[in-house]
């Protein structure tokens, strides 16, 4: 096309795809980029729901949910972006069922809603066990009826920065081969999480945290690395999630003896309190002897195949694919995976980075909204809302941006860069160091976390990175050439991590999702209310801070 | 003696009549005590499942009702669709009380028992595959098809969805491979074995459907087949009425004969032309006879 | 265990096209997704295949296996390692090919995209900033339509299309379905219209493959059939295929059994039939073509008559017929037999409990 577009948005998931529709009906030109196919994006597998204070099953308003996610952050969520959050969630929900997601319904003809984890109140919104999917599609409907251009298939790989803006992206074009120059007024990265990083993760191959390690290498900073949420409940030993609806429709947690042990760990809310809280009550329950082949029970048993069959179905049948188990008759073995990351590019409310012209939105985010730990449901909430505003702010910032132009240098050397890369005749093939890099982090900076495993994993990391340098790609070829990009996306990860371990070190307290039992157990607001932010310094991360914002809640003792 | 109840559908009724008297002619040898059904109506085929599907519903109920009131254990079908259609049918009332109470509601008020002593609705096919069918088959096939090469031509609806229909694996099938064995003859393998033959829009769209029923007989005829067979009176249709209609759509003239299960099986089993009537073919299957003869 | 695989290799510049055998170590838990990271991770780095979430949602990992298409992350290896069978893994069917098992998914989308596939709001608007208020039973008309996640597995296997490759398919058609039967679009009946053209609802040939590889349940068969009960309610019936579809619908109520031969002229019209004489002439001569006089008529036929003016005042007419019967059907696809096993029985996982507490059994 001639001239640059208005908005690029790199990452067609709920939050990518959201920001493309808002930017579109605000008249600007518009494109979304995505390595994979928008419907095949990971939102799709976001199960249980999405929260907004509806009210339809029970009394509630923003505010209580506002509360019960500042609560389920540990008070390191940003207070004013979580009632934003709170208080146009219900708006963005009903503008999906208008567009006409397939919700599930009460008996009155309402958008049903369930409970789930740590909230006072059942405000998540669901569509029997496939919320995502079922926002998945809804969303691509709308990018197809206004015939949204999809740069389709086209690898993301470097954002180009000119004259202290972000000019636009350069990406591999999967399909036919070769790199290519998109230039853009505004960008928006909606590129998800990185949860390949671990061994044990809901997330699906593509999530290797593209979006963050592009914006680091662009000088732009990252917050709360350190901060990765273990879902719960994911099947071994490749880590399938398992929804928490199950819990919502009341499922408990058992150890090897048929104990709900979380009576223990966490009274009032058990099998709903917050994640972190669980994860860490399986995993001790797990170290200290209690567990099966490294697992606790999910128990639906009681709940009755009726209900199983009509409201979680997906997860019978995940269970009975990946895991032989019919929960039925039999309760589902499940442990600890790495599921969402509530750190990412640092943003304001707007979706705003520090770099002119970039943005971003979506799990790629950190603004903060879940601060140390997320809410159930509030991930997709997360997508809608600032996806649209994002996309708003955008395409308002791009009418009044003079043109965008990538220039010839950085496409060259980004050339050459590539060239080196798939001539190099020896060397390692990614796997290895792919599979090393998440079984360290697994076991080195996982659901409890020690300064000298932390060190340790820093200094493994380093080493992969120079083993990385060395990588070779066997596919030489131009179409869809998936093993060079493969191969880009272990450097992505790479660079993350070693954000991640410098962060977890530097923040000496146990908060939310970053649990340090053994040498800061306790949670420290005097010293670390507060965010760290990793920058990119050529060589390696340096780390910074940044305060948290509080409005209306100061930070109280947090139980569940 | 085995009392099933006969449903013998449309075709056999009218068009495919060589499919009834085969089948009622073969019967008696094979251990089968036909109760033909006679208050029943077409099963709707695909068309009333999709043109009025609450009436598919009644028109099939009715059926297994009357089959029910025989006292047989068994609805014994000659045809593919009927098949489906009367498993479908009969899913839906066994897994759901309530459809059922509606159903046999309407039933009764018009004058039809209700549908209340479950019934099992099996293809003939079926019953000769295995068990005490397949041992009265071999039994009955003494004069045998000497080596003669046929190409087995399931037919979609006896196979597929498997769910209902739920014989044998919808992919690697065997029932008609077995049989034909049995009765001395070889069984020959090709593509387009398990496919459709496009009958459902033989007459809505031709073209579609003719380059669907090209591919089983092209490739039957270039394996070395003598003749094919079928379980199901539609493709059969397909097959052999239509099959003249592949001339102009290839330049080649096929003249494969397609046999029905009961006539393959009483070609073996010695029935004579009388009941076998295969002068109602289209395409001549004389070639087959005089192999046989010679 | 040792996992053994011939696979369909296409060069994406030639097109050439080769079968490679290939044999690897792998964990018994394997899918044939996995088996194909470990050939394209340690043996051969140019195998190309799409993939994503590995846990049957995203669709990208449709390919065939043995000639069926299936989701490689479905597809569990132990049963078929331990039968010593080597299955052969080809892309998926009626797509053009662009590289090993990559296919081509343009076409898919762009018949996808002809069916308008976003909701049509109109009259009926939803009390302002709420949401539509319909009931579950209402939903549950596209509750299966609703779970399709364009893995392509139908359209791989569409006989149909592989004869006309113009035919709409069963994906593009289920996903025409979801909205004909969702309360909210008020596009219905313009759906409906187009849907009826040459390549739509009738070029089905029911060969139901679709509803046989869709992993997911969405039944692209019933989805179509649906839409031709909905047409006809509509007295949407202009194509030959619904007016075949009526033809038996009449037959039924009046002579019982099918009135094959005034079928011809009822689906094709008399000019077509006239064009057919020599045709027809041919199957006379055999008996195929038998006479309409006298009606060949079925025993107490009154009665199908009689159900037939039940059935039109009880009013579930339309795809509602094919819903009320999804209930019974779906017991079948998610395999549970009431009864069969007592969850708390011999041998089970114990009950329960919370410490100090009573056991809490439910």
């Amino acid at each position: 096309m001639e001239g640059a577009h208005d908005v690029l948005v790199i990452g067609a998931g709920c939050a990518g795809m959201r920001a493309a529709i808002e930017a579109f009906d605000a008249g600007a030109n518009v494109a979304l980029l995505s390595k994979i196919h928008p419907t095949r994006s990971h939102s799709g597998a976001a199960e249980g729901g999405i929260n907004a204070a509806l009210g339809n099953a029970s009394e509630d308003n923003p505010e209580l949910h506002s509360y019960d996610t500042v609560k389920g952050a540990d008070y390191l969520g940003d207070q004013d972006a979580i009632e934003i959050l709170c208080t146009e969630g219900p708006g963005d929900v009903y503008e999906l069922e208008n567009w006409g997601a397939v919700f599930s319904r009460t008996d009155d003809g309402r958008i049903a809603q369930r409970p789930f984890g740590a909230a006072g109140a059942p405000r998540t919104a669901y569509a029997a066990d496939i919320t995502g999917h079922v926002l998945i599609q809804v969303l691509y409907e709308q990018v197809v009826k206004r015939n949204i251009p999809v740069y389709e298939e086209y690898f993301a790989w470097k954002l180009v920065e000119d004259g202290g803006r972000c000019v636009g992206v350069l990406a591999w074009n999967l399909l036919t081969g070769g790199l290519e120059a998109i230039p853009a007024k505004t960008t928006i990265l909606a590129t998800g999480g990185a949860g390949r990083l671990y061994v044990g993760t809901t997330n699906a191959y593509a999530c290797t945290g593209d979006g963050m390690t592009m914006a680091l290498r662009v000088g732009v900073p990252l917050k709360d690395m350190e901060m990765m949420q273990f879902h719960p409940t994911t099947l071994a030993p490749t880590g399938v999630l398992i929804t928490e609806g199950c819990r919502g429709e009341g499922a408990f947690l058992l150890n090897k003896d048929g104990e709900r042990f979380l009576k223990r760990y966490a009274p009032n809310a058990m099998e709903l309190a917050s994640r972190d809280v669980i994860s860490r009550a399986e995993q001790t329950e797990i170290d200290e002897g209690r567990g099966i082949d490294g697992n606790v029970m999910l128990d639906l048993r009681h709940l009755g195949a009726a209900k199983i069959i009509e409201r979680l179905h997906g997860t019978r049948e995940l269970s009975m694919v990946f895991a032989g188990i019919d929960p039925i008759y039999d309760p589902i073995p499940v442990r600890p995976g790495a599921h969402y990351h509530m750190g990412g590019v640092h943003t304001d409310a707007l979706g705003r980075t520090t770099l002119d012209g970039l943005y971003a939105a979506g799990e790629v985010a950190c603004i903060s909204v879940h601060g140390a730990n997320r809410l159930g449901g509030n991930a997709l909430l997360e997508t809608i809302t600032f996806g649209r505003r994002a996309g708003a702010d955008a395409s308002d910032v791009a009418f009044r941006t003079p043109e965008a132009q990538i220039p010839d240098s950085a496409v060259r050397d980004a050339e050459a860069e590539l060239r080196e890369l798939l001539d190099r005749k020896d060397g390692e093939r990614p796997w290895k160091i792919r599979d090393e890099l998440a079984e360290t982090m697994h076991a080195n900076f996982g659901v409890f976390r020690r300064e000298d495993q932390m060190i340790e994993q820093g200094k493994i990391v380093e080493g992969l990175r120079e083993r990385y340098e060395r990588v070779i790609v066997e596919d030489k070829g131009d179409v869809f050439n998936n093993d060079l990009t493969q191969a880009l996306e272990l450097g992505f990860l790479l660079e993350l991590a070693e954000c991640m371990v410098v962060a977890g070190i530097a923040r000496k307290e146990s908060r939310g999702a970053h649990a340090r039992p053994y040498d800061f157990p306790d949670r420290d607001d005097a010293n670390f209310l507060k965010h760290t932010m990793v920058s990119w310094n050529g060589a390696g991360p340096k780390l910074g801070w940044r305060p948290v914002t509080i409005t209306k809640w100061q930070p109280a003792a947090r139980s569940y | 003696m085995k009392k099933v109840a006969y449903y013998k559908g449309c075709l056999a009724s009218l068009s495919a009549k060589e499919l009834d008297t085969s089948t009622k002619a073969l019967a008696p040898k094979i251990g089968l005590e036909l109760i033909e059904l006679e208050s029943v109506t077409c099963c709707g085929a695909g068309d009333i499942h999709e043109a009025e599907p609450d009436f598919y519903l009644h028109l099939n109920a009715r059926i297994l009702s009357y089959a029910s009131a025989s006292g047989a254990d068994t609805l014994l079908t000659v045809c593919n669709v009927c098949t489906l259609n009367l498993r479908q049918a009969n899913w839906q009332l066994v897994g759901d009380a309530e459809l059922r109470a509606r159903v046999n509601e309407n039933l009764v008020s018009v004058g039809v028992p209700a549908y209340e002593r479950d019934i099992d609705v099996r293809h003939l096919l079926w019953e000769l595959a295995e068990d005490e069918g397949f041992e009265q088959l071999k039994a009955v096939a003494h004069k045998g098809l000497k080596g003669l090469k046929i190409a087995p031509f399931y037919g979609c609806q006896i196979l597929r969805p498997s769910r209902i229909l739920g014989f044998e694996d919808p992919d690697r099938p065997s029932s008609l491979e077995r049989i034909i064995e049995a009765c001395g003859g070889e069984a020959v393998d090709y593509p387009a074995k398990l496919k459709c033959c496009g009958f459902p829009i033989i007459q809505a769209r031709e073209e579609t459907a003719l380059g669907e029923l090209v591919q089983p007989i092209e490739q039957a005829v270039d394996a070395g087949a003598d003749a094919m067979v079928t379980p199901c009176p539609l493709c059969h249709l397909s097959l052999d009425a239509w099959q003249s209609k592949l001339k102009a759509v290839t330049g080649r003239d096929f003249k494969m004969p397609i046999l029905h299960l009961s006539q393959l099986i009483g070609v073996a089993a010695g029935l004579p032309e009388s009941e076998l009537k295969f002068r109602r073919h289209v395409v001549s299957v004389k070639p087959v006879l005089e192999k046989l003869d010679a | 265990m040792k996992v053994a695989l011939k696979i369909w290799r296409s060069n994406a510049e030639t097109g050439e096209r080769a079968l490679r055998e290939y044999e690897v170590e792998a964990p018994e838990w394997v899918t044939l997704l996995d088996v194909l990271d470990v050939i394209k991770d340690r043996h051969d780095g140019t195998l190309a295949f799409r993939k994503s979430c590995r846990m049957m949602i995203c669709g990208s990992c449709g390919m065939r296996m043995d000639g069926a298409a299936v989701l490689a992350c479905k597809t569990r290896m132990y049963d078929m390692v331990q039968a010593g069978h080597v299955p052969v893994i080809s892309a998926m069917g009626n797509l053009p090919i662009l590289k090993d098992l990559v296919v081509d998914m343009d076409p898919f989308w762009a018949k996808f995209k002809a069916v308008n596939p976003y909701l049509k709001t109109g009259y009926e608007e939803p009390p302002p900033g709420r949401e539509f208020r319909i009931s579950q039973k209402r939903m549950n008309a596209i509750q299966k339509e609703a779970l399709c996640i364009n893995c392509g597995a139908c359209v791989s296997e569409c006989n149909a299309m592989e004869s006309d490759p113009d035919f709409l398919g069963p994906q593009a058609l289920a996903k025409a379905m979801r909205f004909v039967g969702d309360p909210r679009d008020a596009g219905r009946v313009d759906r409906l219209e187009d849907l009826n053209g040459k390549n739509g609802i009738w070029q089905c040939t029911r060969c139901y493959f679709c509803n046989e590889r869709c992993p997911k349940g969405v039944d692209p068969r019933d989805a179509i059939a649906k839409l031709g009960a909905e047409s006809v309610k509509e007295g949407i019936d202009r194509d030959m295929g619904a007016k075949h579809a009526k033809w038996f619908v009449t037959s039924a109520k009046t002579t019982g059994w099918l009135r094959e031969t005034e079928l011809v002229p009822h689906t094709q019209g008399i000019v077509e039939t006239i064009k057919q004489t020599r045709f027809a002439l041919a199957l006379a001569r055999r008996g195929k073509v038998p006479p309409p006089f006298p009606p060949h008529v079925a025993k107490d036929v009154k009665e199908a008559r009689l159900l037939y003016d039940l059935v039109q005042e009880q009013g579930r007419a339309g795809y509602e017929g094919i819903v009320q019967g999804e209930a019974a059907l779906a017991k079948l696809a998610h395999g549970y037999r009431e009864g069969e096993r007592d969850p708390y029985g011999e041998g089970s996982f114990p009950r329960p409990y919370i410490a100090g507490e009573e056991a809490t059994a439910s």
